[in-house]
């Protein structure tokens, strides 16, 4: 009962310092006299404004009164054109417009900036996930390997990458591998954090392998199994299961260190934040929206991921 | 060809990296048919002569001829030798993500290439010879230690190997348990299985084995038909020790 009574009462600080928290930024940004405007920042999330209807030649603009017609007819020629199947019109009537320039925007909705953002970094994180897998389990089975070559190379490979700032291999990738390669963004991109992610999955590849008994090589091989048998069949099965809480975390890491990727001409979540902020100078609404938006993500993949587990555990 | 012996190592010796001598010159030669038991104290080597027979022990010197092939010779499949010398572990080591019948299968249809249902029907035999046909899938976690043992012996007879070794296959189970895996070892030992055991069972020696080793310190010290061995040792040192195990 009185254990009841203190849990109770710890429940009331936690709540407390969370209030506290929060009024603490409100105060903060209250002081630089900022004005919070949660209002613009849906439609970074679901453009309402749909496709934009372009100008197909140089031409003068006339809407009809009621809003509904807007014809065109072309400057210095014959050609015409009038739409009706447009939300809001751009141009004015009498406005003299050229080839491609904004007439309206067409009904329906979009996916915003935000959103395309997010897709980007998905796609991103998964292709890397992909190939740092594949990586990370050549380079672990290297450090735990005979072989005097694949034990050296991926030892030096796991230390290289790891002493070195992904940032700075972010560069290295896109300025120089990437010129001399003709890499797009994209590519580079995934080769920096596939080879970034993949030296770490390899340390818990590896500590994986080592945390299975000797007893379980030792059997397999007295069966007549040949090494990558036993390895296939036998310790990476138990390796895998073992390290999938590591697993996890590295990818999530993964999702997390693919911002860094806005360095470069890729549009993904974060460089969509630095764009809105750019014009529209509301830093921290779209600050703290794409960090929520991060958060979903990786709350996400460690939900699906403990779900696996307790599914494994099971068997 | 009967004459031949199925084993036969000769002045093996095993020096450690760090200059311990585990062996220092054994000859053995075993039967077919023959069941052998290794006794002594421990650090005496039985161990580490036992796993030179089929190569999971690197040796330092000598040579071990099992069925007519040098062991330790360069250019040996060793994945091949071993699939005719089965090998029992003191823990087990059964592999915990199989169930009872997925271990005793893993081995015949990813070596031997046996079509998974033909291999299927063999462990279940081998599961039912060994008392456990209504453990088939069970993990190894849900077994007691006796229970493991049994299916690590199934796993082992499932490549029909033509000699089986056993590294102190009871040191590792309750006692109530050590009587349901000797049981077992005893019906092999009926059927003419080739056996070499390092235990420290003397009453499953006694009634069991057809000769009787005695190591210590890296070499065979005595070695005779378990009648003589236990009740009139010509060993000085067997004496003391079997002094001190039988007490």
């Amino acid at each position: 009962m009185r254990q009841q009574k203190s849990r109770g009462f710890w429940y009331g600080v936690y709540a407390l310092v969370l209030l506290a928290l929060v009024a603490g930024i409100w105060g903060m940004s209250a002081r630089v006299h900022y004005d919070w405007n949660w209002k613009d920042v849906p439609r970074y999330l679901v453009s309402t404004s749909g496709q934009e209807l372009l100008a197909p030649f140089d031409a003068y603009v006339s809407i009809t009164p009621d809003g509904k017609t807007l014809s065109l007819k072309e400057y210095g020629g014959e050609r015409s054109a009038s739409y009706t199947d447009f939300a809001q019109a751009y141009a004015e009537s009498g406005d003299l417009v050229f080839r491609d320039d904004l007439l309206a925007y067409q009904a329906g909705l979009k996916p915003g900036i935000l959103l395309v953002g997010l897709w980007m970094t998905l796609k991103l994180s998964a292709v890397s996930l992909v190939f740092a897998l594949l990586l990370g389990l050549v380079a672990g089975l290297g450090r735990v390997a005979d072989n005097p070559a694949a034990k050296q190379l991926s030892s030096n490979y796991v230390e290289l990458i790891r002493g070195t700032p992904l940032l700075v291999q972010i560069f290295i990738v896109y300025f120089f591998i990437g010129t001399v390669l003709q890499l797009s963004a994209f590519t580079a991109g995934v080769v920096a954090l596939a080879v970034f992610t993949g030296a770490y999955i390899a340390e818990i590849i590896r500590s994986g392998i080592e945390s299975v008994p000797k007893g379980q090589m030792e059997a397999a091989r007295s069966l007549g199994m040949n090494y990558t048998q036993t390895m296939r069949y036998v310790i990476l099965p138990q390796a895998l299961k073992k390290t999938l809480p590591s697993l996890a975390g590295q990818f999530i890491n993964l999702i997390k260190d693919s911002s860094l990727v806005s360095v470069m001409a890729l549009t993904d979540l974060t460089k969509a934040g630095r764009e809105i902020i750019s014009s529209n100078f509301r830093p921290f609404e779209v600050w703290f929206t794409i960090a929520l938006m991060y958060l979903l993500l990786t709350g996400t993949l460690s939900y699906l991921v403990r779900r696996l587990e307790k599914r494994l555990a099971h068997d | 060809m009967t004459d031949a012996p199925l084993i036969h190592a000769t002045g093996v010796e095993k020096c450690y990296p760090n200059g311990t001598q585990a062996l220092k010159g054994v000859d053995l030669k075993v039967a077919r048919g023959e069941v052998v038991c290794i006794i002594g104290p421990s650090g005496s080597g039985k161990s580490t002569l036992l796993r030179a027979l089929n190569a999971m022990e690197t040796i330092t010197g000598g040579e071990v001829v099992v069925d007519g092939i040098s062991v330790h010779a360069r250019g040996t499949d060793l994945n091949k030798l071993r699939t005719h010398v089965g090998m029992v572990f003191q823990q087990f080591n059964l592999f915990p993500h199989m169930t009872a019948l997925e271990n005793v299968m893993l081995a015949p249809t990813r070596v031997l290439k046996r079509p998974p249902e033909e291999a299927r029907s063999r462990a279940e035999k081998l599961l039912a010879k060994v008392g456990l046909a209504d453990k088939a899938n069970v993990h190894p976690g849900q077994l007691s230690g006796g229970q493991q043992q049994r299916v690590a012996i199934a796993r082992a007879l499932a490549m029909q190997p033509s000699i089986m070794l056993f590294d102190e296959p009871t040191s590792a189970l309750d006692p109530e348990m050590v009587g349901e895996v000797l049981e077992v070892m005893k019906n092999l030992a009926r059927e003419g299985m080739t056996m070499c055991v390092v235990t420290h069972e003397m009453g499953f020696a006694r009634a069991v084995a057809n000769r009787v080793i005695f190591m210590d310190a890296g070499l065979i010290q005595y070695q005779n038909a378990p009648q003589a061995f236990f009740d009139a040792p010509e060993s000085e040192r067997l004496k003391l020790f079997l002094g001190q195990v039988l007490k």
